[in-house]
């Protein structure tokens, strides 16, 4: 694995002979694109916000079935220090925080003492809790002190970020990535897997961007799945062995290419899963908005009738309707993918919804 | 900037939203959450329209060069009906809801397909603001104005996701926290659920018990803005109507708060003159805005010492209605209860003070919101528009010009530089009108000279600016002479109990009357009301004499660590 890759800040030692414009180039180069699931370009996300004043190191991983920032905070704890140190230098950021979610608080002291190798100013700051500050902008509101909700964008962090300054957020990937850039063996179509679900091996696995499903399935010991969720918010598709695991092709199938692949066997339901899903959603939405506070809510009791009898036909339509509605009103990506499983649920398993109508 | 709206092209100069760009072009865009005078932050999801394809609320994105913007199709139509079941089952009551959906031109549900989730019961732990989170839709607009506008954070959000509520810290009783009872909150509540702790069934049973003699008095404000809870346009002057409404309501006499104010002004320009002399506690700060005080005892209690120790207009009046008129009219002052008509909700807890009393006898026993007499007025079926014109009672009915601008912002700051400047030099003012104390700029620091001091003068509305102008005041002690402060924007005339059609605009007109109407006045100077005079001449003896201290004026305390702040 190349994020296992031991570095000994060399990286870094090369960089600091290099301007801020030539290690923007360098990264921009390389091709190498934001790991938080937006897929963009991390050079032009630092030209862009260049010179920056902070630079945010996003770890509050709380997608379910995403945990790859744990590995790496465990494994290669280094490698984000020094990733840190190269992206101050190329944007300028004068401070740095790494948010950490509340569960990975235990990496707190180990990030620090490598922090100290560099004397840069980076803080490690631990969430409290919440899924909504992964979103870029809740995560300036809840570093500020306020309540965690997102901002509306335009304007943009890169613009008008922490307190108000220009601010770069790199996913803790992203960032770990970076000192690799600079080796010859960089490859920029990596990426970290979180496997899990009705798998015989889970875990987290380093794979190539567009690897067939089946190759995927067999290094994990998966023989029986029906079908894979990315996450919560990114959907889920039909198990079909030939599809590539790409962004532009999970896209076009109505998904969201997530890197936390959880994998469902025959033996469960798909309504079943929605239902969990919705139930996270219902509890880690921001309150914010009415049609996804309101909207998942209500998806929610709907989804709870059927542990108990079938839905009769007008019940069904309210679901339908929500699916596409609630993402309309919303103000941030949570809740525009709050229902992206529930409308692939419908595309591609239609047949055991209908089944479950009066 | 050309954009489509609906097949349509129009060119747009400024940069709006596209809410605002559809208005400009005759477009209505249904709407809940959002408010003129806030920002906009898309929570509610009903003005969501199609932008080159896509949903976008139009309250909070503005318009580029080329958009295509539709506002109806059968897309459209679909998923506002999704949202309109989403919000309609959280209004209390159904015929608000109904109302709402005719108001916006929103297409009527049927049924509605949600049950109401349940909430926390109401709050009646203050004296002025009631809080029903029943009715509560978790719009945010009161939040805004709480934090934003005021400073003061008493309510804000609470908890998450699904159980997001418009909360108080720690969920304290509202009395407990650091609220001031301004009452801007409850000018953008969509749906009252949070409002003013209504005294009109108080009021109908005080009006029928026999053994009471029921006189009512009414703010300088309030002629101005009660036309529109009627209909009116804003700014319509109707002192006459309101004074016949209320001798039909069955008030024994309709007095002049504004008589009050020419008192205020009388006691107040005489104390500022005192401690000029004495350079003492300086600078004098006014204090007719009850939660100015509420704010000043719970934020910034070292400025105590330098509020102003005269009562507000309406409490000068009571206790003159009841030690001097009770007196006058052999009436036992026991037996007369005095309503005040307020564009307040903060005087709800400033009559209750105990610094209000004489000999234990509150000076006002009852004090009704501008909306609450509206209520009342229809209560009795009284067809306010058509009805005659009357006058007020006397004595205490006559006032100035002085007194009537009581009402802006800078109304207070101008009528006693009037009253300072005879009382300095023997001479009246000049220039009477003051243009510098007047306007809508939250800040304003002037200076004008009488004899031969300069006198710094400052003037805020808000309470954000009070802080600001305080914070200032702990550095630079010596800056200002005299500051006059008011908790709402533009003053009495943004009231928190003002009509629910207080907006910028309205209160621009609200203003522009105010100023007409003083113009016709007889009088412009406080010391110049021949019943002022006379009150003084039979019974008061003079300005800050012991007689007027004890009916007159008050003091305040420090309430930074008391649980119950006000309530």
């Amino acid at each position: 694995m190349q994020i296992l890759t031991k570095n000994n800040f060399n990286s870094w030692k090369i960089a600091q002979n290099l301007t801020p414009k030539n290690i923007i180039k360098k990264v921009s180069d390389s091709g190498l694109r934001g790991r938080g699931g937006a897929n963009f370009l991390t050079g032009k996300k630092w030209e862009l916000s260049y010179p920056a004043q902070y630079l945010i190191v996003n770890s509050d991983e709380s997608e379910p079935g995403r945990f790859k920032d744990k590995f790496i905070l465990e494994k290669n704890p280094e490698l984000v220090i020094e990733g840190i140190a190269i992206a101050m230098r190329a944007t300028n950021a004068k401070t740095t925080y790494i948010y950490l979610r509340e569960e990975y608080k235990e990496y707190k002291k180990s990030l620090e003492k490598i922090v100290k190798k560099i004397n840069l100013n980076v803080s490690v700051i631990v969430g409290a809790g919440s899924y909504i500050c992964g979103e870029e902008t809740a995560i300036l509101n809840s570093l500020e002190g306020l309540r965690p909700e997102s901002r509306k964008k335009p304007p943009y962090p890169s613009e008008f970020g922490l307190f108000g300054k220009k601010t770069v957020i790199n996913n803790l990937e992203t960032i770990a990535r970076i000192p690799l850039v600079f080796s010859d063996s960089f490859d920029k179509d990596l990426l970290l897997f979180s496997i899990s679900g009705d798998v015989e091996k889970p875990g987290v696995y380093e794979l190539k961007e567009g690897i067939k499903l089946f190759e995927l399935l067999s290094l994990v010991g998966s023989h029986d799945s029906k079908a894979i969720f990315f996450g919560a918010s990114g959907g889920c598709i039909k198990t079909d062995k030939n599809i590539s695991l790409s962004y532009e092709n999970i896209n076009k199938m109505g998904g969201f290419f997530e890197t936390g692949i959880i994998v469902v066997d025959k033996s469960k339901s798909i309504p079943d899963m929605c239902r969990s899903i919705i139930q996270f959603f219902n509890e880690e939405n921001c309150g914010k908005c009415v049609p996804c506070r309101e909207g998942n809510f209500r998806l929610l009791q709907l989804f709870q009738v059927i542990l108990k009898r079938r839905w009769k036909k007008e019940e069904f339509e309210i679901i339908k309707n929500l699916a596409l509605h609630i993402p309309y009103g919303s103000q941030c990506a949570l809740g525009e993918s709050s229902t992206l499983h529930l409308q692939t649920a419908l595309k591609y398993f239609k047949n055991e919804f209908d089944s479950l109508i009066f | 900037m050309k954009i489509t709206i609906n097949n349509k092209t129009y060119n747009i100069k400024k940069e709006l939203t596209i809410l605002e760009a559809c208005k400009l072009s005759g477009i209505k865009i249904p709407t809940l959450c959002y408010h003129p005078d806030l920002i906009p932050e898309g929570r509610c999801g009903i003005c969501a329209v199609l932008v080159n394809g896509k949903f976008m609320t139009s309250c909070n994105n503005k318009i580029k060069d080329g958009m295509n913007i539709v506002t109806t199709s059968k897309e459209i139509l679909e998923y506002r009906k999704s949202i309109i079941q989403l919000i309609g089952c959280n209004f209390e009551k159904e015929e608000e809801f109904r109302k709402w959906l005719q108001l916006e031109n929103l297409p009527d549900v049927k049924e509605l397909k949600f049950k109401p989730q349940k909430s926390e019961k109401i709050d009646n732990s203050c004296h002025d603001i009631v809080m029903d989170f029943e009715k509560c839709i978790q719009c945010g607009r009161c939040i805004q104005k709480c934090r934003n506008l005021q400073t003061v954070n008493a309510i804000s959000y609470s908890k998450r996701a699904n159980a997001t509520r418009v909360g108080k810290a720690l969920d304290k009783k509202l009395a407990y926290t650091d609220c001031v009872g301004c009452g801007q909150c409850t000018l953008v509540c969509p749906t009252g659920a949070i409002r003013e702790k209504e005294n009109i069934e108080d009021i109908k049973k005080i009006l029928k018990d026999k053994s009471k003699y029921v006189v009512v008095q009414t703010a300088p404000s309030v002629r101005v803005s009660l036309g529109e809870e009627f209909g009116m346009p804003a700014g319509t002057i109707v002192t006459r109507k309101m004074v016949s409404a209320l001798r039909k309501i069955g008030f024994k006499k309709v007095f002049d708060t504004d008589f009050g104010a020419d008192l205020t002004i009388i006691e107040e320009a005489t104390e500022l003159v005192e401690r000029l002399k004495k350079k003492k506690n300086l600078p004098l700060i006014t204090s007719c805005c009850p939660a100015w005080v509420n704010f000043a005892e719970t934020f910034y209690p070292e400025f105590i010492k330098n509020l102003s120790s005269c009562k507000s207009p309406h409490q000068m009046l009571g206790a003159i209605i009841k030690n001097y008129f009770a007196k006058e009219e052999k009436i036992d002052p026991k037996n007369i209860v005095v309503v005040s008509i307020m564009p307040c909700t903060a005087k709800k807890y400033e009559s209750c003070r105990k610094e209000m009393e004489v000999n234990n006898n509150k000076d006002v026993d009852y004090v009704l919101t501008i909306r609450e007499f509206a209520k009342l007025i229809k209560n009795f079926n009284i067809d306010f528009v058509n009805l005659k014109e009357e006058k007020f009672d006397n004595p205490l009915g006559e006032s100035s010009g002085a007194g009537a601008i009581f009402a802006a912002s800078g109304g207070v700051m101008e009528s006693a530089i009037r009253t300072a400047h005879f009382l300095l030099t023997n001479k009246e003012l000049k220039n009477i009108e003051f243009v510098e104390a007047r306007g809508s700029s939250g800040i304003k620091s002037t200076k004008v000279k009488i004899g031969n001091t300069v006198l710094r003068l400052g003037i805020i509305h808000t309470l954000k600016n009070a802080r600001t102008i305080l914070e200032e005041l702990k550095v630079h002690k010596n800056k200002y002479d005299f500051i006059e402060i008011m908790a709402c924007p533009s003053g009495c005339i943004g009231g928190g109990g003002q009509p629910k059609t207080t907006t910028g605009e309205t209160i621009k007109k609200r203003i522009a009357a105010i100023y007409k109407h003083e113009k016709t006045l007889k009088f412009r100077q406080s010391h110049n009301n021949p019943q002022i005079q006379k009150l003084y001449k039979e019974f008061l003896g003079s300005p800050a004499s012991k007689i007027s201290h004890k009916l007159l004026h008050t003091s305040y305390s420090d309430k930074s660590k008391c649980s119950i702040k006000h309530g």
